[in-house]
This record gives structure tokens, C-alpha cells and sequence, in this order.
């Protein structure tokens, strides 16, 4: 089994933010495709997941409406709009340059420096 | 309904899910969770329980949302407010005491602001008013002369044309007679130029204002009605548009009705009704065809600069017919400038006076939250350590102060309706017409204002105090705690005392100015005398006619005077032309045998008959008066009194000098004089000084003349009876109509005194000192008030905290004397710093307030004051300290 993954503060949106950019999805939806992505490594449920949905929406980055899932519920489907397409890429490029630098940095050998 | 649209809206932009809509969507999560997890196969029970340890409760989430989206402040402060009330209900005396302290101030200063409002700021309902002017012309020898003067309609034309000028409004005040009723009713009516109602810009109550179509045909018979004068007379008649009144035994058609804050004008006398100007030439009885003006400035014209545009014209208008005027000078003054000046300053003063009475009850409210924050120590300890921010419990605390300052505000509001008339009642005169005291948007905002700022303004000094206690220190020993916040308590007596003191001696000076001037000796006695208008018949063609000439005239009034003076319990009736004291007379000048005519002295010169020094008791110093005979005659007499003796001749031989007075030549169409009128005049008799330029003003030199000598179309008796006048009043209008059925009395003043007493409770000194010395009084007696709770209450409070300790030092031994020194010390120890601040506070605003009151700082009242709060402070101190000594040792030892 591998080991479950703790998610820095902050980072926890832009993955809803990713999980939306696949397609409108409902909240459940969103749990269970990042659950799915992450291959059950992540465990989002304890904590402020809906809080992170309420922030982005009301920020203007996800927008919510009602409709049907897929076993006939009720449910609130979440898509990106114009705004958080940018944010998820500007998010992402900001996420891979400090990934790729504190890596760098974690990756030298004594003899290196 | 748009309101509410609006509301609406920005409800959603704030919060733009509903709750319920939160909710079913967590739900619905909650539901797919619960499923998948079923399909794992856990048991439906345990597979809820699982989804809501994972998700969180559906209740919550609102919580969660609301969070989210920034709202949580508005939820704390909500539960804040609730908190407050809930602490405010707990304690019923805390909150009483504190919310009538601020009740007393925030109601003080609102109804000062009012009143500030409608009197200075927003005085008159004209389109434009603050660049409306009166034209008046100013003596430049004398700057405080000057007066009226009018114009012709072509003249009007020519200022409504100049530069500076975009209107220009003509008014002529008339009197006039109601007819065609039963029996006839004065009223004054003022003629205005037809371009009225786009000058006034008032929208009328009903109908329409004058227009200038009204000045075709040499103008149309309409009217409109003042508001005050549709009520009385016609009771407020909804339905009174089409109507014809009968003034002057002609019709006219009623058009409108102005609303009640339109009162066009205070200067000349308020109209009853308005008339088309035109109409002027066709009425045989309008005493002059000509215009006072009134001008509209164009915007951002200065005084200065229309005085200079204007001058001009005025002067020529001037150079025939009136060249003496060649000395005088325009002057345009903003049409309230007589209220300005005066009321300002008294305004201004009682503004200072109720803005200390707010800070002294914000300074009690302060004591209070202190003096209460410590039995509140345990809580906010408990707060602070199960995790509140310093800054939570500072703002619960100030949102607590402010609920309290906001029900004082409400309360305040709702005592400032009657608190702003008080003034009004008191000075009826120092106020325009106009002005309607009103709770208005400006005035709501003001109080609202107030109340947050108030509330901060207590609230800080105890929130930030109470907030700092450590919980560390705070929990563990629940009732010793030290007493640091005491020097904030004695900081705040000391001051609050002070202000008291201050207020104390304001009123204190007040009281004893108006004391001096009731027993001031006016030189007359004004007890049971009562002036009655005379107004002779000039309506009525016929019956002017027979009394046209000056000796059938006099022959009638003499004839009327004897009937008056035949009535039971009347002993003396005395005939005067506007010789009202404490202001009669008007300001002439006059000329000495042996000096020059260059110079020209000015003496108040008083048209009366022989009995007037009999009627208000002025005594007879030297010579003698006119007979009856002389009184007829009118010509070659004159009484001065002492002070023109003094001043312009020498005492001894002031009896036999001569003196002419030109001005006595008569003006106006029902002007009647006697043949010599500006002749020489031999002074027969000095009379002793008699108040005449005011209550509280020097006596002035006066010349009496007999009235017969330049007579009008009124005069005025004087009758001094033996018991109260207003009583013979009656059997008074019986003997005159013996005489004359249709011959009117009046007040013979527009402001419609009957005795002379009420003359002088009108006087502007009178009326302002009695304004002074009440309003002060009152907001004192109010400071005071508060002061002593204050003390009384933190006596009270650290008494009652420090039981333990009063039982202990009883039981080693210590006098009941001591204890009650310790029990009041510090409280007794800030009042006496807060005296001695105040009397130093009060040595060096004594020279101001001397110039604004007109009365300096009497070291007696001083004295007084400063004793009164010292015994009420020492009260104040000893009853709460008593119960210090009151408990038995044993018993307050248990508390432990």
C-alpha cells in the first residue's frame, strides 16, 4: 500500500480547480476524481474541502449549478469559468517552478555545491 | 418597493446562496458518500456515522459557508449585539443609569443641533436663499444706523437688470380689513411683484403661487394665503381654492395656500395674505406705491462686489428726491444676518454647554463600564483563555458600549422633538418665523453620528483596560483582585467633576445676570399697565373723512381716551404714538437754541400726551408738563429727560432752553401735523430716566412732545388700572364701541403684547438672559446628576468588591471612622482635584465667556457652585461608603 500524502495549505483549491478543468462536475464528483487521480494517495475528506468550493466560487473561479447526477440526485455541478482557467494556469506554472527549484535544491550532492 | 429591490440586492452580492441551497447540496454529497460506502460493505448504520465523521454535520455547513465568504464578522457582531442586550436586561440599574446619561446629552445636543440647523444653517424654505439680500442702507459716520429704504417698480427693474443681480423681488406690507363678514378683521396682506413664485421657489400647499400673468389688466384680484392665516381663519379648508374673500369691501379670488414654512418676512412683518403688486394702484388705501427690494445674487457673487455694482443706481435714484441720504451707503446683508448675529452667539454658547453635558455623560458611562468591568474580570479571563483574541473581546466590549449608546440615542432623538422647542418658547423673537424645528435627515444622521462616536468614546478607554488582564492571573483567585483600573476611575471623576463646575458657574453667572436685571429699576412701573392699539379708520373713506383733519382727529381720540378712562378700576389713560418702553420712541436728531446746526445731536424722540409720565409713574424732577390745552396745540413744548439734562444742557438751567426737531414733519398719506411741528420748543420739564433703549442698556436722551403735534393713522393708549388690566379688558371694548361701534383695538404690535410686563419679557435682553439662565440651569442641574451617580456608583461598586477586606481591617481593630476615609478616599480625593481643576478652568474662561454672555463670572456664584458639588460630592461619596462599616466583620469575613 502506499503511504496516504499530506496537501500543503493551499494547494488543496487548485486541485479542485484541475479536477473541474476535466469537466463540470458535482462536489462528490470532485472528491472522488481527485481521489481517483491522485490513485487514493490523497485523503481530502477531513477538513475544509467545501470551505475551498465556497471560496472559489465565491471568488469567481468555479460557478455552480443545479442538475441530475448520474444516479438521479439532485446535485450542484461545479465547471471553470473564463477566470479560473487562468488562475488554474497560472497556479500550475507558479506550482511547477517551485517544485522544480525546491527539487533542485534537494537533489544536490555535497561534491555539487 | 424599490428600497427593498435594492436591499434585496445587495443581500445577494453579500451572500448569493441561500442556506437551504447550502445545505441540499451537502446533503447530497453526504447521501453519494453514505452509498459508496454501503457498497463496501459496511452496514447502513455505521456507513452514516462514517460519512458524518468525514464530512462534517449538514447544520454546520451553513456556518462553514458563511465563514468561507467572509460573513463571520457580521455573525459575531450579530451575536455581539445580543450579547450586549442580554447584559444590558441581567442589569436593570446599570443599564438605566448608563443609557439616561447618555439619553440626557445625545437628546441635549441633537435638539441643539436642530435648532442650529433650521436657525443658522437652513433658516429660510427659498429657492437660492443663502443668495438672497436685503438691500439696506448703512449711515458711514454711524455703521450701526441703518434702515429700509424703497423703490419703484421702474427703479426695481433697473437692479433686477445690473450684473451682479439675477432676480429681484419688490414686497410692499399693507394693512388691510377683511369685510363683507360680520364684524370687520384686521390683517396685513403684502403686495409682491407678480414674479413671486419663480423668485420664492416654495411649492405651494394648495393651488398655485403668484404668476406673472396675474399683472395683466392692472392686475388680476387673486390672493394667496398664508399658511397660518388659512388655518385661523379659514380653519384649513381643504377646499378653499375658488373662494372669494372680501378685503377692503372688494373681492378677491383665493389661488393658493403657501405651506406652513414659508412666513414671508420676519423683517416687515409676516403677511396674511399675498396680493399682486399691480393691483396697488387700483386700492385707494396703500400708503406708498413703492417696492422694499429683495435681491437673488447670482451664484458666486460676493457682497462686496454687488454692494460696488449696485451702489450707482441706488445713489441715483437717490439725487432728487432724497439728498440727504448723500451720507449713507448700500449695503446688501444675507437675509438672515439678524439672526445670524445674535442667536449665533446665544446658539453657539448653549452647543458648548450641551456638547459638555454629552462629554460628562459619556464620562459617566465610561465609570460605569469600569466600575462594573471588574465584577466582569472572571469572564472575560475565561473568554480570553478558551482562545479569544484581545481584539474579539475589545470589540465585544465596544459593541456592548454602543448598544448602550445607541438606545440612549434613540431615546434622545425622541426627547429632542420637545427639548429643541424649549428654547423657542423661551425667545420666541431671537428665532425666524420660518424656521420649523424639525427631526430631519441631517438632523437623524447627526444623532446617529453621535451615538457610534459616544459609544466608542466610552467604550474605548474601559474595553482596552479590561481586555489586558493576563487569564494566568485572573482565573485562579476569584474575588481579590487587585484594583488597578482605579486611576482611570479617578481621572474621569476629577474631569467629569470639573466640567460640572464649570457648567455649575456658567449657569450660576446666568441665573444671577437675569436676577440683576429683574431687579434692575427701569425708571417705570410696568405693573398694571396695558397698551392697546388704537387704529384709526382708513378703510372707510366716509368715516376717514370726518377724521381726516388734525384737530378733528385728536378730538376723537380724546374722546375716545375719557370713555376708557371712565371704566371702573381704570386710573389712567395715557395717548402715545409707538412710545412702548423698554423700547419706545424713535432715534432723531435735534437742534439746541445757541449751537450750531451743523452739529446734530440724536435724542429717542417719544410722541405722548401729558398722562404718559402719570400712566407709567415717571417721576417729574423739575418744572412741569403740558396742560391740555398745550396737548391740543401740539406746538412750541417739550419734556426731556435726566439723562439729555445732563448730557446736552446744564441741569440747573436746563428748564426755559429751546430746541427744534426737524424730522417732526410728518410722512405718509395719513399724516396729519400741527402748524409749527419743527419749530422751536421751549423745555418746560426735565423727568427722571426711564429704561428706553432696552431693559439693559443705558438710558438714552429722550425728548417727549405732545402726540398731537405729527399725528398717523394709529396711536396707542397706555391704561394703568387698579388690578390686573387684562381684566377690564373687556368693559374697555365696551366703552369704546359706545364711542364708535366699528373702531378696532388691538396689541398695537405685531408681536401681540397686551401689558407692558410682557413688553419686556419680549425685550431681546430679557428674553436671552431668561434663555441663559434657564437652559443652563437645567443642563447644570442635569451635569450634576450625573456626576453624583458616577461618584456614588464607583464608591458603591468598590465597596462592594472590597467587603472581604473592610470585614478584615474591622475585625483587627480598625475605627469605623478609618474605614469610611478608606472606603471614600479616592473618590472624595478625584472630586476635590476635579474642584479645583474646575475653578481654574473657570478663572481662565471667565474672560471668555464674559464677552459671549455679556457677563462676567461672579466669584459669588462661583463660590456657590463650587460649595453645592462639593456637599453633593461628599454625599455622593458617604452614603455608598456607609455600608463599608455596615456589615458585621464576621459576616463579611464568610464571603471568603
Amino acid at each position: 500500500l502506499t503511504k496516504p500524502v499530506e496537501l500543503p495549505q493551499g494547494t488543496l483549491e487548485m486541485l479542485i480547480l484541475k479536477a473541474i478543468s476535466l469537466g463540470p462536475l458535482h462536489g462528490y464528483g470532485i472528491l472522488l476524481r481527485i481521489q481517483q487521480i491522485s490513485g487514493e494517495r490523497l485523503d481530502i475528506l477531513q477538513g475544509s474541502f467545501y470551505t475551498a468550493i465556497y471560496r472559489l466560487e465565491r471568488r469567481g473561479w468555479i460557478k455552480g449549478e443545479w442538475g441530475e447526477s448520474e444516479n438521479n440526485r439532485r446535485a450542484r455541478f461545479y465547471s471553470l469559468t473564463a477566470a479560473g482557467t487562468r488562475q488554474l494556469k497560472a497556479e500550475t506554472a507558479k506550482w511547477t517552478d517551485m517544485a522544480a527549484v525546491v527539487a533542485g535544491i534537494l537533489d544536490k550532492k555535497a561534491e555539487e555545491i | 418597493m424599490s428600497l427593498l429591490a435594492a436591499i434585496c440586492k445587495l443581500w445577494r452580492s453579500i451572500a448569493p446562496r441561500t442556506p437551504s441551497d447550502v445545505e441540499e447540496e451537502f446533503r447530497s454529497t453526504l447521501h453519494s458518500y453514505q452509498e459508496d460506502l454501503i457498497r463496501q460493505g459496511l452496514p447502513e448504520e455505521e456507513a452514516r456515522r462514517r460519512a458524518r465523521i468525514d464530512l462534517g454535520r449538514p447544520a454546520a455547513q451553513n456556518e462553514n459557508y458563511r465563514d468561507a465568504i467572509g460573513l463571520c464578522f457580521f455573525d459575531e457582531l450579530g451575536g455581539d449585539i445580543r450579547y450586549g442586550l442580554r447584559a444590558l436586561r441581567r442589569n436593570p440599574g446599570f443599564a438605566a443609569v448608563a443609557v439616561l446619561s447618555l439619553a440626557l446629552g445625545i437628546g441635549a445636543t441633537t435638539a441643539m443641533f436642530s435648532l442650529i440647523y433650521a436657525v443658522l444653517l437652513h433658516p429660510f424654505p427659498y429657492a437660492g436663499a443663502d443668495r438672497i439680500v436685503n438691500a439696506v442702507l448703512i449711515d458711514r459716520q454711524h455703521p450701526d444706523e441703518w434702515s429700509w429704504f424703497t423703490v419703484s417698480k421702474a427703479q426695481l427693474d433697473d437692479l433686477r437688470l445690473a450684473a451682479p443681480v439675477d432676480s429681484a423681488l419688490g414686497f410692499n406690507p399693507s394693512h388691510m380689513e377683511i369685510t363683507g363678514g360680520g364684524l370687520p378683521e384686521d390683517i396685513s396682506g403684502v403686495y409682491l411683484t407678480e414674479n413671486a413664485g419663480t423668485f420664492f421657489g416654495v411649492r405651494p400647499l394648495l393651488g398655485r403661487n403668484i404668476e406673472p400673468s396675474d399683472a395683466e389688466n392692472g392686475g388680476h384680484s387673486v390672493i394667496v394665503l398664508n399658511y397660518r392665516f388659512w388655518q385661523r381663519h379659514f380653519g384649513g379648508d381643504p377646499h378653499i381654492i375658488g373662494q372669494t374673500l372680501e378685503i377692503d369691501h372688494a373681492p378677491y379670488t383665493i389661488v393658493g395656500v403657501m405651506p406652513r414654512s414659508f412666513a414671508f418676512n420676519d423683517a416687515a412683518g409676516v403677511g396674511d395674505v399675498y396680493l399682486p403688486g399691480s393691483l396697488m394702484r387700483g386700492v385707494s388705501n396703500v400708503p406708498s406705491l413703492e417696492y422694499l427690494p429683495w435681491l437673488k445674487l447670482r451664484p458666486h457673487v460676493t457682497l462686496a462686489a454687488a454692494n460696488a455694482a449696485l451702489e450707482p443706481s441706488v445713489r441715483q435714484f437717490f439725487a432728487k428726491e432724497h439728498p440727504e441720504r448723500d451720507r449713507w451707503r448700500l449695503a446688501l446683508e444675507p437675509i438672515n444676518w439678524l439672526f445670524q448675529e445674535e442667536t449665533g452667539h446665544t446658539l453657539t454658547l448653549l452647543l458648548a454647554g450641551v456638547v459638555l453635558l454629552l462629554i460628562i455623560g459619556c464620562a459617566n458611562c465610561s465609570i460605569l463600564l469600569l466600575a462594573r468591568g471588574r465584577t466582569r474580570q472572571h469572564e472575560l479571563a475565561i473568554r480570553s483563555a478558551i482562545g479569544a483574541s484581545r481584539w474579539r473581546i475589545v470589540r465585544q466590549l465596544l459593541v456592548e458600549a454602543i448598544v448602550i449608546s445607541s438606545i440612549g440615542a434613540v431615546l434622545g432623538v425622541a426627547a429632542s422633538y420637545w427639548l429643541a422647542k424649549l428654547p423657542l418658547l423661551l425667545s420666541p423673537d431671537s428665532f425666524p418665523a420660518e424656521s420649523v424645528i424639525r427631526i430631519n435627515a441631517p438632523v437623524l444622521a447627526f444623532s446617529v453620528a453621535l451615538a457610534l462616536l459616544c459609544g466608542i468614546l466610552f467604550g474605548l478607554v474601559p474595553a482596552l483596560r479590561l481586555s489586558r488582564y493576563d487569564s494566568a492571573r485572573m482565573l485562579p483567585g476569584r474575588g481579590v483582585a487587585a484594583a488597578p483600573a482605579r486611576h482611570r476611575w479617578s481621572v474621569l471623576i476629577a474631569a467629569q467633576v470639573a466640567l460640572t463646575l464649570l457648567l455649575m458657574a456658567t449657569a450660576g453667572t446666568a441665573i444671577h445676570g437675569f436676577l440683576r436685571l429683574m431687579q434692575m429699576p427701569l425708571g417705570y412701573d410696568p405693573a398694571n399697565v396695558m397698551k392697546l392699539g388704537i387704529g384709526l379708520h382708513i378703510h372707510d373713506s366716509g368715516e376717514w373723512s370726518r377724521i381726516q383733519s388734525r384737530e378733528a382727529r385728536t378730538a376723537y381720540i380724546e374722546q375716545l381716551r375719557e370713555k376708557v378712562a371712565s371704566v371702573p378700576g381704570v386710573s389712567t389713560v395715557a395717548v402715545a404714538v409707538d412710545a412702548t418702553p423698554p423700547d419706545p420712541g424713535a432715534k432723531s436728531s435735534f437742534t439746541i437754541d445757541g449751537t450750531g446746526d451743523r452739529e446734530q445731536p440724536q435724542a429717542r424722540v417719544m410722541l405722548v400726551s401729558q398722562r404718559y409720565f402719570a400712566a407709567l409713574r415717571i417721576p417729574l424732577r423739575q418744572g412741569r408738563v403740558w396742560n391740555t390745552d398745550e396737548n391740543a396745540r401740539g406746538d412750541f413744548v417739550a419734556v426731556v429727560n435726566h439723562a439729555f439734562a445732563t448730557r446736552y444742557l446744564s441741569l440747573s438751567h436746563a428748564l426755559g432752553r429751546q430746541l427744534r426737531i426737524p424730522a417732526l414733519t410728518g410722512q405718509g398719506r395719513y399724516a396729519a401735523t400741527s402748524a409749527q411741528s419743527t419749530a422751536w420748543r421751549q423745555i418746560i420739564g426735565v423727568v427722571s430716566d426711564a429704561r428706553n433703549d432696552g431693559v439693559d442698556r443705558p438710558v438714552v436722551p429722550a425728548i417727549y412732545v405732545p402726540y398731537t403735534t405729527a399725528m398717523a393713522n394709529c396711536v396707542q393708549f397706555f391704561v394703568r388700572t387698579q388690578g390686573d388690566p387684562l381684566a377690564s379688558l373687556h368693559s374697555i371694548r365696551a366703552a369704546i364701541a359706545s364711542v364708535a361701534s366699528d373702531q378696532q383695538i388691538s396689541s398695537g404690535s405685531f408681536n401681540g403684547t397686551f401689558t407692558l410686563n410682557e413688553a419686556i419679557e419680549r425685550d431681546e435682553q430679557y428674553s436671552r438672559q431668561r434663555l441663559f439662565s434657564t437652559l443652563f440651569g437645567v443642563f447644570s442641574a442635569m451635569a450634576l446628576a450625573l456626576a453624583l451617580v458616577g461618584i456614588f456608583s464607583v464608591v458603591a461598586y468598590s465597596v462592594a468588591q472590597r467587603t472581604t477586606e473592610f470585614g478584615v481591617r474591622l475585625a483587627l481593630g480598625a475605627p469605623r471612622a478609618h474605614v469610611l476615609w478608606v472606603a471614600a478616599r479616592i473618590a472624595l480625593v478625584s472630586a476635590a482635584a476635579g474642584i479645583v481643576i474646575g475653578l481654574t478652568l473657570d478663572s481662565f474662561l471667565g474672560a471668555v465667556l464674559a464677552h459671549w454672555m455679556q457677563n462676567a463670572f461672579a466669584a459669588g456664584s462661583l463660590f456657590a457652585a463650587a460649595s453645592l458639588l462639593a456637599l453633593s460630592a461628599f454625599l455622593a461619596c458617604l452614603l455608598p461608603a456607609r455600608h463599608a462599616i455596615a456589615v458585621p466583620p464576621a459576616e463579611a469575613l464568610r464571603y471568603e
